[in-house]
């Protein structure tokens, strides 16, 4: 039996058997369908500066959707507000937004003021300008140390939130707090500038608008940030019409739009700056725009602490109110450093708002995440989510 | 107006390799090294070294027992109803109500030095409050004492009437919520006398105007405007809502 089947195995081996036909890889993979996967991002996830979360769907390496969930933060602020008197949302206001909480609780004071009908004194006005563009350089300059960690630059990180420790203690010296400011008040601010503040502000400005060039050269300079951020993300004019997207996204595309020069509020139509604008729409062009504003910003606070200071120690900066707000329906809008936040206010008469309406520039703006991973690879998500520069707390309010 | 670094970056970066070859970065390390030796450090050793608080910091609220007259201002004012007033003896042995903080819920917002009618509560520069429970967060009107308040740390509230400001006077006065007067309804008025037993600064007299169908007196209260500090207690206390604020505006 062994032997037998030795010989026909010897037999066997010496025909060649039918060679199967050679496989045609190309061919093959274009008939077969890779599956389509969804990556979950958050809502605890580097990339995502708050809780959120961002759901992709990727082919390989490409991103073909993507949704953004958020809510995570859900606190029923605008319920609370019903439930209490208008001075006491000042305070809870300054809550919506950490990274710039005065441009919130201004919103709130001149939604009120309207619905009140006064005109805060002049003084007020230019100290909240102040105020407000504070916290403008503190919002983008965490949003840069934020980008500077998502594209793995420890050291922009460091230089951005040193730098915003100074804009911090502006704060300080201002209304006495760092982030939670609780400046701003119906009628007015809190308390006049304090002394010495105007030297301070200046000196301040001075040395942000030289070191700033330091932070930025580590980023212009980087061909690793330049060819990450340059040509993604891009977004079209049209495409920001349709969704809605406001501040620096929306300049970032060409559309030359700002509420502090289109529809002055608290004489902002008495300061000379300008809007940067660029065309390209990618996220490299909202990185310059947000870095150039942060120096129109500069030469805002300047302009506006010499009106401040022209209109003397004794002017005006707070009038009393009526803690009763007559009947109607109010609503203000403020260019927000993420964009356009407006507050509508409906009052009955009473101490307490009927209801107060929050409308957050990145809940909009969230919603193009779609329209801006579709096409791009996983790595440049965070880069380009990293320019509509989140924040949960006004968010999800 | 011009645009620094927009009209520099215009057309995207800047070509470094061109203009200053290696000798960019060896520049940038020189002079960050000199910054680095010649400069202080941004960072200091906590523990042992604190940073310089200026004196208008909202730390936690201090209290100036003798000078707090009770009127619960801060507990009508704080947004977080952490100050609730408590009694508590006084120097000589006498209840009085004084405020009692919890710093579980404080959001030092500084309302309650703010609207404090005699700066009794001011907002001191303390910001170590970490305990080992909850209780123990919770300062009463002895535990609030603070030491070495300043003039920096007084806030007053300098608001100009709106009347004025609108007839051009831009006239700032020192807390003019004080010259709000409580006004009685007297059809509403039971002569219960509530607001005369809890008025802090006895500004409250109960007068009598006549007698009713039972024979009995009808008391209205009357308020003393050199005494009163405008601080609601009446128009709290009231139970038939008689009262209401009169606001000088």
């Amino acid at each position: 039996m062994m032997a037998d089947d030795n010989t026909e195995q010897t037999k066997t081996a010496g025909q060649m058997p039918a060679m199967k036909p050679v496989v045609d890889v190309a061919a093959e993979t274009a008939k077969m369908e890779t599956d389509k996967m969804w990556v979950i991002m958050g809502p605890q996830h580097p990339f995502s500066h708050g809780l959120w979360t961002l759901k992709i769907k990727v082919d390989g390496e490409i991103v073909t959707d993507a949704e953004p969930i958020v809510g995570y933060l859900h606190r029923g602020w605008e319920k609370e507000a019903e439930n209490r008197p208008y001075p006491k949302i000042i305070p809870m206001a300054d809550r919506l937004c950490y990274a710039a909480s005065m441009t919130y609780t201004h919103l709130y004071c001149m939604t009120v003021e309207k619905a009140l009908g006064i005109d805060p004194p002049d003084k007020a006005k230019y100290i909240m300008i102040i105020a407000d563009e504070i916290n403008r350089l503190q919002s983008h300059l965490m949003w840069l140390a934020a980008v500077g960690t998502d594209l793995g630059n420890f050291t922009v990180f460091l230089w951005a939130m040193r730098e915003r420790e100074y804009w911090m203690d502006m704060n300080v010296r201002l209304c006495g707090a760092r982030m939670t400011t609780n400046y701003p008040r119906i009628g007015g601010v809190r308390n006049d500038t304090p002394e010495l503040f105007d030297r301070d502000i200046i000196r301040c400005t001075e040395h942000f608008e030289k070191a700033v060039w330091d932070i930025i050269g580590l980023i212009d300079d980087s061909s690793i940030y330049v060819s990450r951020m340059k040509n993604t993300g891009i977004l079209t004019p049209e495409q920001c019409a349709n969704l809605g997207i406001t501040g620096p996204a929306l300049r970032g595309t060409g559309v030359d739009f700002d509420l502090r020069r289109d529809d002055p509020y608290s004489n902002y139509d008495q300061i000379d700056f300008d809007v940067p604008v660029l065309k390209q729409g990618d996220s490299y062009a909202r990185y310059m725009v947000r870095v150039e504003e942060m120096l129109q910003s500069c030469k805002i606070i300047k302009q506006a602490m010499a009106k401040v200071r022209a209109l003397g120690k004794n002017a005006p900066y707070r009038l009393k109110v009526p803690s009763n707000v007559p009947a109607g329906r109010h609503f203000a809008k403020l260019e927000d450093p993420r964009g356009e936040s407006m507050m509508y206010l409906i009052s009955d008469g009473t101490d307490k708002p009927y209801r107060l309406k929050v409308r957050s520039p990145i809940f909009v703006n969230v919603s193009a995440s779609r329209e801006l991973c579709m096409g791009c690879r996983i790595a440049d998500v965070p880069a380009i989510m990293a320019m509509i520069d989140m924040c949960l707390g006004e968010t999800d309010r | 107006m011009t645009m620094d670094y927009l009209e520099k970056y215009r057309d995207g970066r800047v070509n470094t390799a061109k203009t200053l070859w290696v000798m960019k970065p060896i520049y940038l390390i020189l002079r960050l090294f000199n910054k680095t030796v010649v400069h202080r450090p941004v960072t200091i050793l906590y523990p042992y070294e604190k940073l310089w608080m200026p004196d208008n910091y909202r730390g936690r609220p201090a209290l100036a027992f003798n000078t707090c007259i009770g009127c619960g201002m801060c507990a009508r004012m704080c947004p977080t109803t952490a100050i609730v007033l408590v009694e508590c003896p006084d120097d000589e042995g006498k209840p009085v109500k004084r405020p009692q903080v919890n710093m579980g819920r404080c959001s030092f917002c500084g309302y309650c030095a703010e609207y404090c009618p005699t700066d009794a509560m001011t907002m001191s520069p303390i910001v170590e409050l970490a305990e080992y429970t909850r209780a123990d967060l919770i300062y009463g009107p002895r535990r609030l004492a603070y030491d070495h308040t300043t003039d920096g740390m007084k806030i007053d509230i300098e608001e100009t009437l709106l009347s004025d400001y609108q007839a051009g006077n831009g006239e700032r006065r020192i807390n003019p919520a004080k010259t709000d007067r409580p006004v009685l309804d007297n059809a509403k008025c039971i002569s219960c006398k509530k607001c005369f037993k809890s008025c802090p600064v006895q500004a409250i007299t109960m007068e009598e105007h006549g007698k009713n169908a039972k024979g009995r007196p009808i008391l209205w209260p009357s308020v003393d405007d050199q005494k009163c500090v405008s601080c609601y207690t009446c128009v709290d206390v009231c139970p038939k809502s008689a009262l209401h604020m009169n606001e000088v505006l």
